[in-house]
């Protein structure tokens, strides 16, 4: 089936079918790597170029939305990350791995109602802008997880990385990403300092 | 570390899956193992509130909706290939 020739037309088509639909999450995606639109659109039209060059290796029936989305990934990390010359961050997970596994204990009870109150209270903004602070791989995993909904399995395959990794950088993004937060809501006073978590019944 | 009632799953092997059960990578017996722990423990329920919260502010907040212009961009870059111009 597969003998027949394609034109070049035909291969234009099925790609447009295919991969236009990943358009808007491949932009939000280059929007939090790059943290800025003229950035996010060169990235995500680059990877378009690049993905519909390759097309004729990806394998039809396959994941097509992960195989954009490593695209993208590669992309970024290998040229636009160098362009907005930012310190080199890969080396992040290579920090001490098991301090990840103290045990996270609970706060005494209510004080978790007004944290969840207080994230809750927070704008639009103030999430985008403590994502933005993660270190780079953090972010990247953070994303693919919370809004694209990739198993973690397909995280590992798009990063390049084992399936361990991944689960430590949303373990540590996230409780980054988790801190910022609660530091936003105290400074907007939705939360007493007294209620922020991780301290108090170490 | 317990919050001081009995469970016959520990706090602290719960608080440790509390990510893959947001990210639903929980298999069938450890996730009921959660959901009946987390509806007798209080405190626990408050830690997984707070991750499940984050996550969908998160969820939210961070997708992107592409510009017009870029979607365009990219038709025509196609439509290029398309007729063999480029």
């Amino acid at each position: 089936m597969s003998n027949q020739v394609t034109t070049q037309t035909e291969r234009a088509q099925r790609f447009e079918e295919q991969a236009l639909p990943y358009l808007d999450g491949l932009y939000g995606a280059a929007m939090r790597m790059t943290r800025n639109p003229s950035d996010a659109e060169d990235l995500v039209q680059e990877t378009f170029v690049k993905a519909f060059a390759a097309f004729d290796s990806f394998e039809q029936g396959t994941n097509l939305k992960a195989w954009l989305f490593r695209i993208l990934t590669n992309t970024y990390i290998n040229s636009y990350r160098k362009k907005q010359r930012q310190p080199h961050q890969s080396s992040v997970d290579e920090l001490t791995d098991y301090q990840l596994h103290e045990a996270e204990s609970h706060t005494s009870r209510g004080l978790r109602s007004a944290e969840v109150e207080a994230l809750d209270l927070l704008a639009d903004d103030d999430i985008v802008r403590a994502m933005s602070e993660l270190p780079d791989e953090f972010r990247i995993a953070v994303y693919l997880a919370d809004v694209e909904g990739f198993p973690y399995k397909e995280i590992a395959e798009i990063m390049e990385t084992p399936v361990g990794t991944v689960m430590s950088r949303l373990h540590r993004g996230r409780k980054m990403l988790r801190e910022h937060l609660t530091q936003y809501a105290i400074d907007h006073g939705y939360m007493p300092a007294s209620a922020a978590s991780g301290g108090e019944d170490a | 570390m317990s919050c001081g009632n009995p469970h016959e799953v520990e706090c602290t092997t719960v608080l440790e899956m509390v990510y893959l059960y947001i990210d639903d990578e929980l298999d069938e017996i450890r996730r009921v193992e959660v959901v009946t722990h987390l509806k007798e423990c209080y405190p626990c329920a408050g830690v997984f509130q707070v991750e499940t919260t984050i996550k969908a502010r998160v969820q939210v907040c961070c997708s992107g909706q592409a510009p017009q212009q870029l979607r365009a961009a990219i038709a025509e870059q196609l439509r290029q290939s398309m007729s063999g111009e480029r």
